[in-house]
């Protein structure tokens, strides 16, 4: 678990702005098994943080997590298994890891119009409200799905 | 979307696509617009099902449970069956309160609502007693023992509007969302939008496994359901994708189809804001 994550360079869409229709930012492999959480984007501004305000330039969405809270079974009821066998027709292990996706369609032609580069990092910020931690974030990887 | 608007204002354009496709479709409200026979047949109807004991599987209790605790927790997020499953839960609900209060519809929530912050939650579900100074059947439940998190309260509770919490969802960031022409597309993007209710809420409501225990959960999918509701009249031919339709959304002996249709589950959403003033005067 972290409180932040960013991402690798991520390349931009090789076209204008004006041939973007939609940008997503899909993130893979997002637990949601502890607390509910609140995920704050922030496009090339690594060093953003939970006090980072949303009216920041670089602030791009969010994506909010209902987490689980825990484990309330016994040992092993909370591990996640591929079921992967033919003949297994149960459902997919409820905490198998989320994926939440963000339009950041504006965001993206700002960044094309800008052409200050042809890469952008992804930062997320878990925000838990109150006084709990926010070391509750854990994804895979990000990728960014442009539509023309 | 100009036809089918979400917002909950007076003179606001709501529904007007709503149609009524079959006889005896009961209307659901918005829940700042009850009338008081509405709002006090609503409040009979919970304190009702909070009256039946744990193990009745009419009441409260055993409703709440199915979400979360006691395991097994049926409840279906990040999954394309998210709609169609809360469609189910909040049908055999509202079902079971009809049964203890005949008539009783579950209101929903408009989170969307241009209100002041202090009354983002409907004062309906906000006060913490009823005219007659009754404590208030929808301001919270008990969580019976089952249900309860180890070490964790026996009633529900709210935090809301904390200042660290995301905002609560826009009607043009819903508008957004219907324009949308795919179901899973827009199914995932209103999941995320109940989700950051949930965490706005705070409590009891931020929490899988008792979450159905506040009673504005209930209230809270009901706006989810309409959001999808709505999103169904503007996209006539959009639907689940049909290795989908068959998949039964358990404990409910229902199936993804059984749910698309809501006028054949004998609801629907009121396409009017007119209504009686919530509050006595």
């Amino acid at each position: 678990m972290a409180e932040r994550y960013t991402s690798e360079a991520i390349e931009l869409p090789n076209a204008g702005p004006g041939a973007i229709s939609r940008a997503d930012l899909v993130f893979y492999g997002v637990d949601h098994s502890s607390s509910s959480f609140c995920a704050r984007i922030f496009l090339d501004k690594p060093d953003a943080d939970a006090t980072t305000p949303i009216d920041d330039p670089s602030y791009a969405g969010s994506f909010s997590i209902f987490g689980h809270g825990g484990c309330f079974g016994g040992p092993g009821h909370c591990d996640v298994k591929e079921r992967d066998e033919p003949f297994d027709l149960r459902p997919p292990h409820q905490l198998t890891p989320a994926t939440r996706t963000v339009i950041v369609t504006d965001h993206i032609k700002r960044l094309l119009v800008e052409g200050s580069s042809d890469t952008f990092t992804v930062t997320v910020v878990a925000v838990v409200p109150g006084d709990e931690s926010n070391d509750v974030l854990t994804l895979r990887h990000v990728r960014l799905l442009s539509y023309v | 979307m100009a036809s089918i608007g979400v917002g909950a204002g007076a003179g606001a354009v709501v529904g007007t696509a709503i149609e009524s496709p079959a006889v005896n479709v009961r209307q659901r409200h918005s829940a700042r617009r009850l009338t008081a026979g509405q709002l006090g047949d609503l409040r009979r109807a919970i304190a009702a099902a909070q009256a039946l004991p744990d193990p009745d599987e009419r009441g409260y209790q055993h409703f709440a449970g199915i979400h979360g605790l006691p395991l097994p927790a049926y409840c279906t997020h990040d999954s394309p069956l998210f709609l169609p499953w809360h469609r189910a839960y909040l049908y055999f609900f509202e079902r079971a309160l009809q049964d203890l209060v005949p008539g009783v519809m579950v209101p929903w929530w408009d989170w969307t609502a241009n209100v002041a912050a202090a009354e983002a939650i409907p004062a309906a579900y906000g006060d913490e007693r009823d005219p007659d100074g009754q404590p208030n059947p929808l301001a919270a439940s008990p969580i019976q023992p089952g249900g309860q998190r180890p070490g964790g309260p026996a009633e529900t509770a709210r935090a809301p509007r904390l200042a660290d919490a995301p905002p609560l969802p826009s009607s043009e960031w819903i508008d957004e969302i219907l324009d949308l022409g795919d179901f899973l597309d827009f199914s995932e993007q209103l999941e995320q939008v109940h989700g950051g209710v949930h965490v706005w809420t705070g409590g009891t409501m931020r929490d899988i496994a008792n979450a159905a225990y506040d009673p504005i959960f209930w209230a809270h999918h009901a706006m989810v359901d309409r959001v999808w509701r709505l999103w169904q009249l503007g996209h006539p031919q959009a639907s689940p994708p049909a290795t989908l339709l068959a998949r039964p959304l358990a404990p409910f002996p229902m199936t993804v189809a059984d749910t698309l249709d809501v006028s054949l589950l004998g609801y629907d959403y009121a396409g009017s804001t007119a209504g009686a003033p919530m509050r006595p005067a």
